[in-house]
């Protein structure tokens, strides 16, 4: 795959969520106002705007995008790398607009705050994904596992007060997401 | 060696079964089919260019297997779907863009590539014309088309050029329409 591909299928399904993200992002800012003094609202607030972003990628929202990607001469994997990288950049501009007004207004523990929730979130849209092209109990499983994704990577940097802790943890749960999302395009039918 | 040959190829996932279906297309060479169903169209016109998975007989896009080589035969294969393109014509160079990067195809021989097939295909409504440009940009040796539309079948096939077409259909008459020196060909599928 080449640099270009991967950037037009990034860019491109940006652009068509385009409204969603501005609203996602507004929501945030707003609700950021509120200046939580525990990490558990921003890191959830993240996570759940993760995985709405990975099932926004779900076929048939997108048509022409999903008809270009299935016909195109991409490995399951490498479509994966790149419909991933979308929901997580989602994520990452819900999770800065949420604690924006923390930062700028020097809150306690603003910056760890949000280093949790940057961590945790595209874990939490990798396994999500998985959801967005499976239907009934699978789906639902899937989006429950991501949940638990999220729950233990807060434990893990809060109660385990352990951030290199919870960025292992992210990272590994990541990894085997992403490969699983890569095996599951390579095997899906579009029937 | 056919650019498409299908052997007994069936699909069983979601509904009534498809198939089998048998046929072979050489290059150059262009063969309609008329099914009983659109579904039984669409899937067939989906496994003849490695979208869809055969879950029983042999489909092979050149020498290509779509069940472990599905890239090689998307780089052969270009579909083209029966619904039309709901992208106005401000859109068109950003879809020829975006097709062209998925393809790796230059963008800007894309895009002059395109606007020639688009003159090749004048009368075509452009919600039609638009996805067989777009199908066409990569320059596959084979072109399926699910259910296309006949009255368009002279602007179509002379868009395609000298490369071979396999087109689906659900009745004998646009399929004539679509291969007609190759009347024998056209058979519906019981």
């Amino acid at each position: 795959m080449t640099g270009r591909a991967f950037t037009a299928i990034v860019t491109a399904r940006l652009s068509a969520e385009r409204r969603t993200v501005l609203y996602a992002a507004a929501t945030a800012a707003v609700a950021g106002l509120a200046l939580p003094r525990e990490p558990v609202a921003p890191v959830f607030f993240s996570c759940a705007a993760a995985i709405v972003a990975a099932l926004l990628q779900s076929p048939g929202r997108q048509a022409i995008l999903d008809l270009c990607e299935e016909s195109a001469p991409l490995f399951g994997r490498e479509l994966a790398r790149a419909k991933a990288l979308a929901p997580c950049i989602v994520a990452a501009i819900a999770t800065l607009a949420y604690c924006a007004p923390s930062i700028a207004l020097r809150a306690p523990h603003a910056l760890e705050t949000v280093a949790i929730a940057m961590i945790a979130a595209p874990a939490c849209a990798l396994v999500a994904l998985s959801a967005s092209v499976r239907e009934g109990a699978p789906r639902a499983l899937y989006v429950a596992l991501a949940c638990t994704v999220a729950a233990g990577a807060y434990a893990i940097a809060t109660a385990g007060a352990s951030l290199s802790g919870e960025l292992a943890f992210c990272a590994l749960v990541a990894f085997v997401a992403l490969r699983q999302y890569g095996e599951a395009l390579a095997r899906f039918d579009p029937v | 060696m056919p650019v498409l040959r299908m052997r007994d190829a069936r699909f069983f996932a979601r509904g009534a079964p498809v198939g089998p279906v048998t046929v072979d297309v050489a290059a150059g060479e262009r063969v309609a089919r008329a099914f009983p169903s659109a579904r039984d169209a669409a899937i067939t016109a989906l496994m003849a260019c490695g979208i869809v998975r055969a879950g029983a007989g042999s489909v092979l896009v050149e020498e290509y297997d779509p069940r472990v080589q599905g890239a090689h035969c998307k780089r052969v294969a270009g579909f083209v779907p029966h619904s039309p393109l709901a992208i106005d014509e401000s859109e068109f160079e950003r879809y020829v863009a975006y097709r062209a990067a998925l393809w790796d195809v230059d963008p800007m021989r894309a895009i002059a590539h395109a606007k020639l097939l688009l003159e090749r295909l004048d009368g075509v409504h452009e919600a039609f014309a638009y996805p067989i440009v777009g199908a066409l940009i990569a320059s596959p040796k084979l072109l399926v088309l699910d259910r296309p539309q006949s009255a368009y079948a002279g602007a179509i096939l002379a868009a395609a050029g000298p490369r071979a077409v396999f087109s689906t259909h659900v009745n004998d008459d646009a399929a004539a329409a679509f291969a007609p020196a190759r009347d024998d060909r056209t058979v519906v599928l019981q």
